[in-house]
């Protein structure tokens, strides 16, 4: 292979970024860079808020009567507003803010193909954040993340009102970040970087946006007629009028399915660059990664149903049950492909590498009752159970959340040019996943036994268990704060981190941390295989950044590629 | 074609900057459509519960005046794709006759579905659906309507030319949405 290395310009000296303030944050800025910390630091303040609600959930499930809310109203604001914060307010959210800060350096450009709608996607976020929790104070609004009706129409109060319009902002925030990500990731790619040469990262963008713009629309269309039941008199949701709550379920699905992968394609992505760069390997099935992004992106549209197994109509159910098992075989690609990615690695246990292997193990346990919820009879006989909980929260929890931490682990060094203390992160992991297996494993058992969710009283027989989860779940919301803890000391006070601590090939790393206002000094050259780790060439081509920007490496972060050629399983 | 050579003129930049506009125009396009095929699907569960539709006792929807204006709005279709081949060439005669054609037939359209709406007797879900179907597409033909109004006028103002058609560019696009958008409402309201 032709020695390629990375892009130098004689006699160029390296621009010293400016060093930011903290209210440069706080400012209307159209640079990606900083919008992307903008959406993670919004989308983590909206994390503890949300999961301080959550903490409150496990508080008043500590009994089977309700004690700490003033009554079972009350536990249904608490645990309406906890999911669909969690959901639109700290996952989306903070997807988007990697997404924001990593997808232009990827691919080597100057910023997003539209700046100022970038900036204005973000800045529709907290105003529907504060609308959100306002509506959490008027009250009432207590008909689940899901909202179903006539709950959210004929039984909840403004709060629900101004749930539903804070949602109409966040989706438009969604489309109009959406529309970008296609944008830039179509026109702006580098000369020498086609779609197979793209980080898979970014490929799960491209499909995570594909699904936003063609999804998003249909929960618009939900919520004004929602917001209309609620406020102009219109019945579209009232079956006594000639409206029908079965519209509803079928049009908020069609979105809220598809936004299922909304939250984890991304992850996906965070994942497949994590395990590739940690155990110095090739991905294996690069292709099959990618591609099974878009298939998830086309099936993810053919699922909605199957979240109203007990409402749908019987004929309905069995094809719903087989596109829902056909959804889990792009899925399974994956791990499958990302298990061959590690096979015979030299790992770096790192703490992004933890939380990758976490993500991979958790995520699959949720898959797996994915594929048990998907099947008719079990889904019945579990229906808005404990199991379900579960399920949701191995799949977001488990899944994205683990792969946020990892990727916090992994891209803080390049967002603040510090590396975070390995020790904590490494004391952060090994409280959070067995706290997080124990909080959500034991809702299975919960669940089969019959315990429904969104209750605020339960039968004694459940006590214990609850107990217990509760216990765990403390320990979980606790652990977080050593992760917020090790970000504030290590923006300070850490090891500084150098270009490229991990010595990946990816095009963010071909620059000094955190990049200057341009990005890149010149027109970066892209390595022809961004995970090419194993050969002569990649180490030739860390080592001439590392002369451009001075290695400031973790010295134990061995060049492997010098050690010698692994036998990897390449593509 | 004209449009090329104005394109040949732009710089590397400049010429990102259009392919992500035209780009980013179809994107969303293509996006908010789906907004009209959710009240579709509305339109087509509402009326699948219904014994039979309109329910009984009804009068149905008349159907010329708003075939005529359906016709009106895609020829305004046409028209507006004369005035940007016609800006495009430095042509500003033929283009404000048809940009501005274009216009008083996408007002004659919106008038005509005004007073629909206003006149449709009250009926419950029949007359609700069309109400919400119909404001929400005049909702986006006023929006780009004026946005078109505003382009004639930055025309007028020399502020559009041949080097830079965008503008016009994006007026057109929009337009042709408003259009696509109305013939799917149609069908479901009055042919259907």
């Amino acid at each position: 292979m032709a020695a390629v290395t990375a892009p130098t310009l004689p006699g160029a000296a390296i621009e010293q970024p400016k060093r930011l303030r903290v209210s440069d944050y706080l400012r209307w800025s159209v640079d990606h860079k900083i919008i992307g910390v903008q959406y993670m630091a919004t989308a983590l303040f909206f994390f503890i808020f949300g999961g301080a609600l959550a903490m409150l959930i496990r508080w008043e499930l500590l009994t089977p009567a309700i004690d700490l809310m003033a009554d079972g109203q009350a536990y249904n604001s608490l645990f309406s507003i906890h999911g669909t914060v969690m959901i639109f307010l700290w996952i989306i959210p903070m997807m988007a803010g990697f997404a924001n800060y990593l997808v232009p350096l990827m691919l080597g450009a100057k910023d997003m193909a539209f700046p100022w709608l970038n900036a204005f996607a973000f800045w529709l976020i907290p105003p529907a954040g504060i609308m959100m929790i306002l509506g959490y104070f008027v009250g009432q609004t207590e008909a689940g993340w899901t909202s179903y009706p006539p709950l959210s129409t004929l039984f909840s109060g403004d709060g629900q009102t101004l749930w539903a319009l804070s949602l109409h902002l966040l989706g438009v925030s969604s489309i109009l970040g959406a529309i970008n990500f296609i944008v830039t990731i179509r026109n702006m790619r580098p000369a020498g970087m086609g779609y197979f040469q793209m980080p898979l990262f970014v490929w799960a963008m491209l499909a995570t946006s594909i699904i936003i713009v063609m999804a998003t629309p249909f929960l618009a269309g939900a919520l004004t007629l929602l917001i209309l039941d609620r406020v102009a008199g219109t019945a579209f949701f009232n079956p006594a009028q000639g409206g029908d709550v079965l519209l509803w379920q079928n049009i908020f699905w069609f979105y809220s399915h598809p936004a299922v992968y909304i939250m984890v394609l991304p992850a996906f992505g965070i994942i497949s660059e994590l395990l590739s760069v940690h155990s110095r390997k090739p991905v294996f099935g690069y292709r099959a990664i990618a591609l099974s992004s878009m298939a998830i992106a086309l099936v993810g549209f053919t699922v909605w149903a199957h979240h109203m197994f007990t409402s749908l109509t019987p004929e309905l159910r069995i094809p719903f049950m087989i596109t829902s098992m056909i959804i889990a075989v792009p899925t399974g690609i994956k791990v499958f492909s990302w298990l061959g990615t590690i096979w015979g690695g030299k790992i770096h246990f790192t703490s992004a590498m933890l939380f990758a292997l976490g993500f991979l193990s958790m995520f699959v346990i949720g898959g797996i009752s994915g594929v048990m919820l998907g099947s008719v009879p079990f889904d019945i006989h579990v229906h808005d159970t404990y199991f379900v909980v579960s399920h949701l929260h191995f799949v977001l929890f488990g899944g994205s959340v683990l792969a946020v931490y990892g990727a916090i682990y992994h891209w803080f060094p390049k967002i603040t040019g510090r590396m975070l203390d390995e020790r904590l992160g490494k004391i952060h992991f090994w409280i959070t996943y067995p706290a997080f297996f124990l909080t959500f494993f034991p809702m299975h058992l919960a669940g089969m036994l019959g315990m429904p969710r969104r209750v605020a009283q339960y039968a004694p027989e459940f006590q214990t268990l609850n107990v217990f989860i509760s216990i765990a779940a403390f320990v979980l919301g606790i652990s977080t704060f050593i992760l917020l803890y090790n970000m504030v000391h290590s923006l300070f006070y850490g090891e500084k981190a150098g270009a490229n601590p991990w010595r990946a090939l990816t095009l963010e790393w071909a620059t000094s941390s955190p990049p200057p206002s341009t990005n890149f000094i010149g027109d970066p050259v892209p390595f022809p295989n961004p995970y090419g780790y194993g050969t002569e060439a990649a180490y030739n081509y860390v080592e001439s950044q590392n002369k451009k920007y001075g290695t400031v490496n973790p010295s134990d972060y061995e060049p492997v590629e010098k050690i010698g050629p692994l036998s990897a399983g390449t593509e | 074609m004209a449009q090329h050579v104005a394109e040949q003129g732009l710089t590397r930049d400049e010429l990102m900057a259009l392919r992500n506009k035209r780009t980013g125009m179809t994107v969303f396009q293509v996006s908010w459509i789906m907004a009209f095929v959710c009240l579709i699907v509305v339109n087509w569960q509402i009326r699948s519960n219904a014994p039979s539709w309109p329910p009984a006792g009804v009068e149905p929807l008349s159907s010329i005046l708003p075939t005529i204006v359906t016709l009106f709005l895609a020829a305004s279709g046409w028209l507006v794709h004369n005035a940007l081949q016609a800006i495009n060439a430095d042509q500003l005669g033929r283009f404000f006759s048809q940009w501005r054609l274009a216009l008083v037939l996408g007002a004659a359209f919106v008038v005509v579905i005004a007073f629909e709406w206003i006149t449709i007797p009250t009926s419950g879900m029949y007359s609700t659906v069309f109400r919400v179907m119909t404001a929400f597409h005049a909702i986006h033909a006023l929006v780009i309507g004026l946005y078109m109004w505003l382009v004639d006028r930055r025309v007028r103002a020399g502020q559009v030319t041949s080097h830079d058609t965008w503008a016009v560019e994006a007026g057109t696009k929009l337009w042709y949405f408003v259009i696509v958008a109305w013939i799917m409402f149609y069908v479901v309201l009055y042919v259907l």
